[in-house]
């Protein structure tokens, strides 16, 4: 405990230090009152950094029916490069992975089942053989990962698929569920992380416990799971004879410091105040610990919404989500500072009149955050808007 | 009509499994059905937004929903559709926008459930409502909104009115 306490404080980073953010740009290149983008995806993986390319990914309906797309630009340009769209059927909640020297692999789901491509270049290939959706994407070293909810029986289950690139060829290697019996009930919105020891971690919604439940499970090779653990430190029951406990949902997972893993999810454990941001760390020890709250206590009587953690292996931990505290949806962030995350901090160009929701974000190789956010106009219609931030 | 029937009855038997569904024997569908079947019929819309486990939904479920006279009141009158809090199932918005029954409650900003949310025909908003409510709420609310009294007053201004 003493030595997970020591390596949380080597893991954590100046307390008061403030990001400077760039003047930010719009993303999707097509808008109208009647076109709505939207940037969810199972583990919030809207947004990578490949070498110098940043990569942001999105669906939205401007073709008459929702199509997948993604949009690149060099780091240094200002301006996203005309988006190439992804998919030719009805598409949803596409995640964008970095391969390096600006090649990415995108997953979405298409016409009920999962597919991937590896960007530019490469053709698409379909990963489930059978009806599939929130799929995800993870890398570490040469591994690379994808995992899905797929119908089995009456119910979804979470299935890893280890994944081949050669070129710009993908290839399944090997898919697995995470467990071989039946799903009880339905899971779903799985969250992959490759942590520096390479073993793979899973997260994802679970309701055998006839509540929503984040689980999650470890692999040392993708093939083999252990057992499912709640990610929840909150037992499930009833309450006075009633219902079955409180919700939980949208786990995200990001690999954190030399061997860490973190999570975060939207948490209802305070029944009254909407759903509260919540965090726990595995510090290598492949079992998560006891549940953080991530946001301040001036977000504590308003729900937050779309939440997501980013982190990498220097230690840098970020998480991020929207919620209406100054009247509208801003985009809010917090830190973490080894013991406690951080007073949340609004990103200056995700505030203020208007809504301002559904961030996704990326860390770079520098240390620097990558945002990427929706900013509705019901009028103009809603824009895509992409900022990044460096620590001063 | 068969086959409706055949698939309502097995609604209500995976209801009775599961934990603060839609209260039993109410005639709930999702909502792109739910505005469907308004449009066509020019019944106002009941949603019940509510969340798997959820024990003031299973308590306003057994206390109120369990209300004869409330069953009849409601399921004659309204288009009566259920959206789970937490699920990635789609629904049309009224403007053609696709996004999921959880994604709802973030536009609705919904912070409790189970939250009861009315609206027109067309699927505008007319007023929503959050918690446990008796009969005798849900009674003041249908005449409030079938009575057309939205239109000149707010709800509290009306409650403060009737008599």
């Amino acid at each position: 405990m003493r030595a997970a306490a020591l390596l949380l404080a080597l893991l954590s980073w100046p307390a008061h230090a403030a990001w400077t953010w760039s003047e930010p740009l719009t993303v999707n290149s097509v808008q109208g009152a009647a076109i709505f983008p939207h940037i969810e995806s199972a583990n919030r993986q809207g947004v990578a950094i490949s070498g110098n390319t940043v990569g942001v990914v999105w669906e939205d309906n401007r073709s008459g029916s929702p199509q997948c797309y993604l949009a690149t630009k060099p780091a240094a340009a200002v301006a996203f490069q005309p988006e190439v769209q992804l998919s030719k059927n009805e598409c949803y909640e596409p995640v964008v992975l970095a391969l390096g020297a600006g090649r990415f692999v995108t997953a979405w789901e298409e016409a009920g089942k999962v597919h991937a491509r590896v960007l530019p270049g490469g053709k698409t290939l379909q990963l489930s053989k059978t009806e599939a959706a929130q799929v995800t994407l993870a890398r570490g070293g040469d591994s690379l990962y994808a995992a899905w909810a797929e119908q089995a029986g009456r119910f979804k289950r979470i299935a890893v698929a280890s994944l081949a690139l050669k070129g710009g060829t993908l290839s399944v290697k090997s898919v697995q569920p995470v467990e071989a019996a039946m799903p009880a009930d339905e899971q779903g919105w799985p969250a992959l992380a490759v942590a520096g020891d390479g073993s793979l971690t899973v997260a994802w919604e679970d309701r055998r416990h006839h509540h929503t439940v984040p689980m999650v499970s470890h692999s040392r090779d993708g093939k083999s799971f252990a057992p499912p653990a709640r990610l929840i430190d909150r037992k499930s029951g009833r309450v006075d004879g009633l219902g079955a406990g409180m919700g939980a949902m949208r786990p995200t997972l990001t690999a954190w410091g030399e061997q860490g893993v973190v999570a975060a999810w939207l948490d209802k454990r305070d029944f009254l105040s909407g759903y509260d941001v919540y965090a726990a760390f595995d510090p290598g020890t492949r079992t998560f610990g006891r549940n953080l709250k991530v946001q301040d206590s001036f977000g504590d009587n308003m729900a937050q919404w779309h939440a997501l953690i980013v982190g990498d292996g220097a230690g840098r931990l970020v998480s991020l989500w929207d919620d209406a505290r100054d009247g509208t949806p801003d985009v809010w962030l917090s830190e973490w500072e080894g013991d406690a995350f951080g007073e949340d901090a609004a990103v200056p160009a995700a505030h203020g009149p208007g809504g301002q929701s559904d961030p996704v974000a990326t860390l770079d190789a520098s240390g620097a955050l990558h945002g990427v956010w929706l900013d509705r106009d019901e009028a103009a219609g809603t824009r895509i808007r992409y900022a990044r931030a460096e620590r001063k | 009509m068969k086959l409706i029937k055949m698939v309502l009855a097995a609604g209500c038997l995976w209801a009775g499994t599961a934990l603060a569904d839609p209260p039993k024997d109410y005639p709930f569908v999702d909502f792109d059905a739910g505005l469907k079947a308004a449009k066509a019929s020019g019944k106002p819309i009941f949603v019940y937004f509510g969340r798997y486990g959820c024990a003031w939904c299973d308590h306003t479920n057994k206390k109120t929903f369990s209300d004869a006279g409330l069953k009849k009141l409601y399921s004659e009158n309204y288009a009566l559709v259920y959206v789970d809090a937490e699920s990635g199932k789609r629904l049309t918005l009224p403007s053609g926008e696709r996004i999921t029954e959880a994604e709802l409650g973030a536009r609705l900003q919904a912070f409790a459930t189970p939250l009861f949310v009315y609206m027109t025909p067309q699927g505008d908003k007319i007023m929503q409502v959050p918690g446990f409510k008796t009969v005798q709420d849900f009674q003041d609310y249908d005449r409030y909104v079938r009575g057309g009294h939205y239109k000149q007053k707010t709800l509290l201004e009306f409650l403060g009115s009737k008599s």
